[in-house]
């Protein structure tokens, strides 16, 4: 029995994992150019496709490839798409990035049509380890580490180094933040920068649960983080973290012990909590932290 | 010799509406200069203008010598001008000693840096005492010395202050202004935007008075009282006669 | 913000009948364009004519995204979704019992035996989506911006997970076949000339006039009286009946539901439409459809292989490219001229001559 609920407990905390390091990703980008970033489902799908296209070589180049796929895309859709834009109103910038994703999807269509694609990049993490009883599949507990360990990394860069001042502060006050002397450019770019880098580890282990990409295979993940960060409060890290570790714990949680002819529809709950947030907390569940304590 | 901050022609239009029309005036090294004028009079973007917030219609700015008009408002601060808007604008997520760190961002001299962090904080008790807690929780005479320090962690040539006495007690303005003349005593040159004409008038070496976008008087605070026009200039009835 | 009031009303003061004939002007242009192309097209072939006619139901869709999305300027993802109600409420009511029965076994009796006047289904269809709108927009008609993005992008989700989820009545993530194919380029025509002329006469009232000067300005709006959210969810009704028409057509058009051709896809495609026309105008809605329809279809017959005439070339594009031209043609408009090709001007004869 206690057994059966480790299982499903490293299960709903992988997939929250996942979810919480999409919403940073997004969540990172909006905190210092109120850019609700739709296209971060391409900063996931494309270095999938990168570890699609090296899957037979070493995993370590694939991993490093895809990366770099990540990182330059980011930097490219900054400079190409959203630095014309900058200051201007968000909702634009959504329709922006809106179409910045359609794009780079259908980019991906045109080079590797839309069938489903194989991939295997962890494929020496196939397989269980028994812990207390219970069998835990080895990926699910990488994964969990993996988040873990980011957050860990990502608190660390954020709190103590110079760089992660600036980036806080610029998210607080961006025209405060370049009057002290804050380059808007290096600040904007460090944070498509992370964004990318957490994208590229979601690809890589999202894909290694599902074992396949496709064009979409990074929208659906960044649609449900998506509200997560709105959930968390947008321009909160720590409540889109919180936000997004929670969205996948409940909707595992909810798959797991809802009525089967319930399950279909759990999303929809989801996404019903999110306009009640938006009606009821416009600032998300943890708002004005950033007010009073921050990380 | 040329003055420090030379301003010439300063003209600044959003949209429809003219902020400022034709502008001019220097400041010279080691002074206090003042510009005082009545709410809307154009003094904030004034300032927005030298530290490159907002895009300038016509006219010209050298500081130093070096044309500064069409710098992105990161690059003020390197060239040595620190703004403290309007509105003290802590970050207030962030504690007192961040706050303060940051205010050196442009500098990379570790030692340095730290050597001025640990004299502003033993300079405001206070701020030690709070220095990790958020700078939101502030009062505002505090988050105003705040402000004032972290824009001097930069080392300044020119410090810009947009009305420090706003929304304060005036026992702190006091505080402010004494921190003001002590900043002055250690070489850096203050330009300071004030409604408050008393409190600039006794600080200032020169003060400028603005209205409607134009410098309508200028002298030292001894000629400007004894100015029989001084009223008239500030509150504006001037152009109102004049149309 | 109050200019509209004061320009509108000072003109029809001083030239009562010439001012009223003139503000017409962009209708019957808009009319008589529709109209044009309807007559020009039945002369072609059964394949063209069934790309105009799904033109024309973008037409009305994009219409229907215009009436609030243009005119409150807050942005709306939800429109598809409402296409949706329109689709499969009209096709319930529209189909026949017998295939219903096979399709849909759980159907409530009274459902199952329902076949109406596909004039009555579609007015059904409508009136769903409208009904359904005016639940959904009373709560999130107050927000703006980016909470009024993400709102209503949840409620296109919601849509789609519960469609394509509830098996009994919609046939879930299966097709739903058997749709009786009414559309012609002419009825299609017809409904799009009524969404224009819908749309127009609204825009033309004091109702929208108030919702524009929120858009230019909420607060100053607010300040001058303008109940801001009742206006919008006057618009976002209004709009959806619209799209609920839309979808209607587009069903019988296809004569088979999915819930895959009411999501993302076509909800991107509509609001490129209307992005690249200009939102801001009733033209701007018209002119972004036909354009974009005349560039897919050029660049779809470039992918089948164009034979320039008189020439031995054959030019063909790879597969798949329209979609990343269009995407990329969406992109273009934004970063370059975010108020589209017409500006956000409706058009004029002025206009025209110039």
């Amino acid at each position: 029995m206690s057994s059966s609920v480790i299982a499903v407990l490293i299960d709903a905390f992988s997939v929250g994992g996942l979810y919480a390091l999409t919403a940073l990703g997004i969540g990172l980008i909006f905190s210092v150019m109120r850019l609700a970033n739709f296209a971060h489902a391409e900063f996931v799908t494309m270095p999938a496709y990168a570890l699609f296209v090296l899957s037979g070589h070493p995993v370590i180049m694939a991993i490093a490839f895809s990366v770099l796929v990540a990182v330059v895309l980011a930097l490219m859709t900054e400079r190409v798409a959203f630095r014309p834009l900058r200051g201007i109103d968000p909702a634009t910038m959504l329709i922006a990035s809106f179409a910045v994703s359609m794009f780079l999807q259908r980019l991906l269509v045109f080079a590797f049509d839309s069938r489903i694609k194989p991939v295997d990049p962890l494929a020496f993490l196939d397989g269980s380890l028994t812990l207390l009883g219970a069998d835990l599949n080895l990926l699910k507990l990488a994964t969990v580490m993996t988040c873990l360990v980011l957050l860990v990394a990502l608190t660390v860069f954020l709190k103590f180094t110079r760089f992660g001042l600036e980036m806080r502060a610029a998210a607080e006050d961006f025209t405060m933040s370049r009057l002290l002397g804050v380059r808007a450019n290096r600040v904007i770019a460090m944070a498509f920068v992370l964004s990318a880098l957490l994208a590229a580890v979601v690809a890589l282990l999202f894909s290694a649960q599902t074992g396949f990409v496709h064009p979409r295979f990074g929208l659906q993940i960044v649609i449900i983080a998506f509200v997560a960060t709105v959930i968390g409060g947008l321009g909160n890290l720590v409540g889109a973290a919180v936000g997004g570790f929670l969205v996948g714990v409940v909707s595992t949680l909810l798959q797991t012990f809802l009525p089967p002819d319930l399950r279909p529809f759990r999303e929809a709950f989801v996404f019903f909590i999110v306009i009640l947030v938006l009606l009821f907390r416009p600032q998300g569940l943890f708002p004005a932290r950033g007010l009073k304590e921050r990380i | 010799m040329s003055a420090l901050l030379e301003v010439r022609g300063l003209k600044v239009r959003y949209g429809q509406i003219t902020a400022l029309s034709e502008v001019g005036l220097d400041v010279g090294e080691d002074e206090i200069v003042a510009i005082i004028g009545p709410n809307g009079a154009g003094k904030t973007s004034f300032l927005s203008a030298i530290a490159g917030v907002v895009p300038v219609t016509s006219g010209t700015i050298t500081f130093r010598g070096d044309d500064i008009l069409s710098l992105p408002m990161e690059e003020a601060v390197r060239k040595g001008i620190a703004l403290v808007p309007e509105g003290r604008h802590v970050l207030p997520g962030l504690t007192v000693l961040e706050n303060l760190k940051l205010g050196a961002t442009i500098r990379n001299d570790a030692a340095g840096i730290r050597n001025d962090l640990e004299r502003f904080l033993d300079a405001f008790p206070i701020l030690h005492e709070r220095r990790d807690e958020p700078a939101g929780r502030l009062s505002g005479g505090e988050q105003q010395m705040l402000v004032i320090a972290r824009a001097l962690m930069s080392r300044p040539t020119l410090l810009m202050l947009d009305e420090p006495s706003l929304g304060l007690a005036p026992r702190i303005v006091e505080q402010v202004y004494d921190m003001i003349k002590a900043t002055r005593e250690s070489g850096v040159t203050v330009l300071v935007v004030e409604q408050n004409a008393r409190r600039a008038l006794a600080v200032a070496d020169r003060t400028h008075v603005l209205n409607s976008g134009v410098i309508r008087l200028s002298g030292t605070a001894e000629t400007l009282s004894n100015d029989p026009d001084f009223e008239v200039a500030y509150f504006g009835l001037r152009t109102v006669r004049n149309e | 913000m109050t200019r509209p009031y004061t320009h509108s009303a000072q003109t029809a003061r001083a030239r009562p009948m010439l001012a009223r004939l003139e503000r017409l002007v962009p209708l019957l242009l808009l009319v008589a364009a529709v109209a044009g192309i309807m007559l020009l097209s039945s002369q072609f072939g059964i394949v063209q004519q069934r790309r105009v006619t799904l033109a024309f139901i973008s037409l009305m869709s994009v219409v229907g995204l215009y009436v609030f999305m243009g005119n409150s300027g807050v942005l709306n993802f939800s429109s598809v979704g409402f296409m949706a109600i329109g689709a499969y409420v009209s096709a319930l009511l529209t189909m026949r019992p017998q295939v219903k029965a096979t399709f849909l076994q759980d159907l409530p009796g009274w459902l199952a035996e329902a076949q109406l006047d596909p004039v009555l289904g579609a007015l059904a269809g409508g009136v769903a989506a409208a009904l359904i709108a005016l639940a959904v927009g009373l709560p999130i008609m107050r927000l703006s911006g980016i909470g009024a993005g993400i709102a209503t992008l949840s409620i296109l989700i919601i849509f789609y997970i519960v469609l394509g989820n509830w098996s009994g009545v919609t046939g879930g993530q299966r097709s739903l076949m058997g749709l009786p194919t009414y559309v012609t380029i002419w009825n299609a025509g017809l409904a799009a000339i009524g969404a224009i002329v819908l749309a127009f006469v609204y825009q033309e009232s004091r109702s929208c006039l108030a919702l524009r000067a929120s858009r230019e300005d909420e607060v100053a709006a607010r300040a001058v009286g303008v109940r801001v959210v009742r206006e919008r969810l006057t618009a976002f009704v209004l709009g959806a009946f619209i799209c609920g028409i839309a979808g209607v057509f587009y069903g019988h058009f296809l004569g088979t539901l999915r819930v895959e051709n009411f999501y993302l896809d076509p909800t991107f495609l509509y609001i490129t439409m209307l992005v690249v026309g200009g939102m801001r105008s009733l033209t701007g809605a018209v002119l972004g459809v036909i354009v974009i329809s005349t560039l897919t279809e050029l660049l779809r017959l470039l992918e089948v292989g164009a034979r320039l005439p008189g020439l031995e070339i054959t030019l063909r594009a790879p597969a798949g490219l329209g979609d990343v031209v269009l995407a990329g043609l969406m992109l273009g408009i934004i970063l370059f001229r975010s108020q589209g090709i017409t500006g956000g001007r409706e058009i004029t004869l002025r206009g025209l001559r110039g």
